[in-house]
């Protein structure tokens, strides 16, 4: 009975034809900028003139660098967080793994901004480290590599939990027993029973979390200023700042080509490690 | 004939590139229950689906009370369907159930009432009609899915494999249930099923189908005792099929001297027609089962495995023993390929 | 794993995951000037203050506007994308889903830059106007596939027991198909009223003087001044979020969408 295609494509165009116009086509043009450093000229002397200047390398390493570092930190947290979840009696995981998404339902103004209470000079942090004597003065905290880092990791956590515990689920019930009763211990447990099967949700957990570190910017805006330039913060000062668009389309072009080769890499390794 | 009530000419039904059904010939008797047969992939499923005008024919012609249908879409063509799943609606009371289709007819609300309480009526199921289909059990649901499609009064009644989601107990009372309807209605019915006891106990007539096409059609007691070919002796439980040369059964491991010579280039028996305990040949016994009335046996012999009924009062033989029997020619069937 | 591990290791992770909410909460509630933890006294002065900022007011006002007004212009045009692609076997589908899924895959703060250079200047529209493409666009992958979702679990021959029955492919939409997908849609509407609400990348670059989302209008005031009217106004945002996801759980087991 569904076989009219035409009628099918009639409902499904308005929807398609809508972002196809209002974002394809804009920000196709956006990333054809890159490659026009002078315009009307194709090359890639805008990626050339970018990566030449050491405080773009500097801050393209230190994006990827944090980006890895909390992708795999929250990996490391998530599984811990959700093999208790799966654990926890059916009427207390609810609650628990509400409380863990609750988050990711508020802005991440509100969450970024907590950071500068804490981390701030007269934040609790030093205000408990001036008060062990510790210290004499308050350390700077924000504006630093550890905060944006911090920062990253609270905001993303929740997905790479919520991608794991999806994946937990759905191992069969008796699974891990079988295998400690055969002798293995939590930790061959890990890597030859649980690793394996949950690989699909690691790699979803794992290309959220990735992409969405790169791509942040109220984060590292609010954590890191200047101070602590990420690839998109650094974008936004090419444009409102220094009037470059060619070294934002390049940015753009980079942190686009970067989630993309993340998610294919994460996937050949889920598939190669079977 | 006179009183062809459904017929289909011609029919080639396909999906897409593949051909599911070419050429499909069938006239159906008005007020006939009809049965079509055949496992899964045979075709009856598209037929039926061609009949309720959920699929376009690729070329032929479909005809009901002397109507072209072919063009017409399905919700003009006066039919029912009852599907296998119920299709109930399951934010629709039992009661709006029933009445949906009479409230697209634009009667009025004391007509639907009468129609809708009478359906139900019908069916047994006065008392629910407040409950949703989630509250009811499977063989609630489905006199509610019948009464549904029983209130606007459609030409042919279709019904997907009415009878196979239901238990032992339940699909007996459903197929009086049907046959019952079928009696005080006269309504034309046809019904798709893999089950050949479900129709053997229903139809008038059963048409069964391979590969989109007809292998035979008849009555029941016709296809039972007399199938005509290997695949339907199969499918209505003959389960000793050989090939015969000269006055021996062969096959790929051996012969077996049958002592008599056929017309039929194949020879079936029924498990019941093999006569266990006597007999000019020998077999070991590889399994036994206790079935009440009577004992199964899988019997090994040069031909392959028989299968053997036996009645109860015959001396039981384990497994292991050998034991004679005979495939006699009183209960042989003939078979064309 | 004992009880005990399991508690602690969930206690840390939430302390950490939610504590700075909590902390966020309380410094609003400072009795001093200056933004701070634990807070110098108790007292809501600086919550009600986030009422009174006529900036604040506007553009809670516009980011309402976009949410709601946002999400359904996406709804309207992703429910029948959504059912074309799973009812029908539409050439292209591939296509058609990664295209509408797309805005999801580029980093916000380009969207809006190429929105604002190549849609906004040479088309010379409104800001508002280019505030609610965007956020329409930015919507509408999560309206198809929560949509799509909910149609998944609708077996098809409920549509088609309706139209032997007597419908129009309309009817059999609008009497069968809507009702049952009512909690998906639903479930779509909140997810993207949350999602256009807290967006900040894309409507960075659009936001101008005087027509800005609230999350943005934030930003800026914190730029300038640092008191407690921020925390205050994200406790207040936060609250606001929770509930309305917490209300949506209530009524129709929202997880079961997402």
């Amino acid at each position: 009975m569904f076989l009219n295609r035409s009628e099918g494509l009639a409902l499904a165009l308005p929807a398609a034809l809508f972002t196809f116009l209002v974002f394809l086509v804009p920000v196709g043009i956006l990333l054809s900028v890159a490659f026009q450093a002078e315009p009307g000229v194709w090359s890639l002397r805008g990626y050339v003139d970018f990566f030449s200047q050491p405080l773009n390398r500097t801050v393209f390493l230190r994006t990827l660098k944090l980006g890895i570092l909390v992708a795999g930190t929250s990996a490391v947290i998530g599984y811990l967080a959700a093999f208790c979840i799966v654990n926890l009696p059916a009427t207390s995981r609810g609650s628990i793994f509400g409380l863990v998404v609750l988050p990711l339902m508020i802005s991440p103004v509100a969450r970024t901004y907590a950071w500068i209470v804490i981390l701030g000079r007269t934040g609790i942090v030093n205000d408990t480290i001036v008060g062990l004597g510790l210290s004499n003065t308050p350390i700077r905290l924000l504006f630093t590599e550890t905060a944006v880092f911090v920062g990253l990791l609270q905001l993303f956590l929740p997905l790479m939990i919520i991608s794991l515990v999806s994946a937990m689920e759905n191992i069969p019930k008796d699974v891990v027993p079988a295998a400690r009763v055969l002798g293995a211990s939590w930790f061959q447990v890990f890597f030859r029973v649980i690793l394996p099967l949950t690989k699909e949700g690691l790699v979803i957990g794992g290309t959220l979390v990735f992409t969405g570190a790169l791509t942040a910017y109220i984060t590292p805006a609010i954590l890191g200023g200047s101070k602590v330039l990420m690839l998109e913060t650094l974008l936004y000062q090419k444009v409102n700042v220094s009037n470059d668009f060619v070294s934002a389309s390049v940015i753009a072009m980079i942190l686009i080509v970067m989630c993309f080769s993340a998610n294919l890499v994460l996937k050949r390794i889920a598939s190669v490690r079977s | 004939m006179s009183d062809t009530f459904v017929s289909l000419t011609d029919l080639t039904l396909s999906y897409g590139q593949t051909v599911a059904v070419p050429n499909l010939n069938l006239d159906i008797v008005e007020g006939e229950l009809i049965a079509l047969l055949g496992p899964s992939g045979c075709g009856k499923t598209t037929t039926m689906r061609a009949i309720a005008g959920l699929l376009t024919p690729a070329s032929g012609r479909i005809m009901i009370d002397g109507t072209d249908v072919t063009r017409t879409p399905a919700n003009k063509r006066g039919i029912g369907l009852v599907f296998q799943s119920y299709a109930l609606f399951p934010h629709l009371s039992a009661f709006e159930n029933v009445a949906f289709g009479l409230r697209l007819q634009k009667l009025s609300d004391a007509q639907v009432r009468a129609k809708t309480e009478a359906g139900m009526a019908t069916v047994g199921l006065t008392g629910f009609e407040t409950r949703k289909p989630a509250e009811m059990s499977g063989g609630q649901q489905q006199r509610l899915a019948l009464a549904r499609s029983l209130v606007m009064q459609p030409k042919v009644l279709l019904l997907d494999e009415p009878l196979s989601n239901l238990d032992a107990r339940l699909r007996l009372e459903m197929r009086n249930e049907l046959q019952r309807v079928q009696k005080d209605t006269g309504i034309t019915m046809v019904f798709v099923t893999h089950d050949q006891s479900e129709a053997l106990a229903l139809a008038d007539r059963i048409v069964l189908m391979k590969d989109g096409k007809i292998e035979q059609l008849g009555k029941p007691a016709d296809l039972y005792a007399k199938p005509a070919t290997a695949f339907a002796a199969e499918f209505m439980g003959f389960e000793n099929i050989f090939r015969v040369d000269g006055t021996d059964l062969v096959s790929d491991t051996g012969r077996l001297s049958m002592g008599f010579a056929a017309q039929a280039n194949m020879l079936a028996w029924r498990p019941s027609g093999v006569s266990v305990g006597a007999g000019p040949h020998k077999g070991r016994v590889l399994a036994s089962s206790f079935a009440g009335g009577h004992r199964e046996y899988v019997l090994e012999s040069p031909i392959g495995q028989i299968k053997a009924d036996a009645p109860i009062e015959t001396p039981e033989v384990t497994l292991g023993q050998e034991v004679a029997f005979d495939l006699p020619r009183e209960t042989a069937r003939h078979l064309v390929a | 794993m004992s009880r005990l591990t399991i508690w602690v290791i969930l206690g840390v992770t939430l302390t950490f995951l939610i504590g700075p909410f909590l902390i966020v909460i309380f410094a609003g509630m400072s009795a001093g000037e200056a933004l701070a933890f634990p807070p110098q006294g108790l007292s809501l002065k600086w919550y009600a203050k986030v009422f009174t900022v006529e900036s604040f007011r506007a553009s809670f006002a516009l980011s309402l506007f976009l949410a709601i007004f946002g999400t359904l212009a996406a709804l309207a045009i992703g429910i029948p994308a959504a059912y074309a692609l799973n009812r029908y076997d539409l050439p292209g589908a591939e296509m058609i889903r990664t295209i509408v899924a797309a805005p999801i895959i580029v980093p916000g703060i380009i969207v809006g830059l190429a929105l604002l250079r190549y849609f906004v200047v040479p088309l010379d529209v409104t800001i508002t106007m280019a505030l609610f493409v965007t956020h329409a666009a930015l919507v509408l992958p999560y309206a198809v596939r929560v949509v799509s979702s909910s149609l998944n679990n609708l077996r098809s021959d409920m549509e088609e027991a309706a139209v032997i029955l007597g419908c129009t492919r309309f009817q059999a939409f609008t009497k069968v198909v809507l009702p049952n997908i009512r909690g998906g849609i639903l479930a779509a509407f909140i997810l993207g009223f949350v999602t256009s609400f807290n967006e900040v990348p894309a409507s960075l670059f659009l936001s101008g003087p005087g027509v800005r989302t609230l999350p943005i209008d934030m930003l800026s005031y914190m730029e300038i001044t640092f008191d407690p009217s921020v925390a205050a106004l994200s406790a207040l945002l936060a609250f606001m979020s929770v509930a309305i996801v917490f209300i949506a759980e209530r009524l129709l087991g929202f997880s079961r969408y997402v």
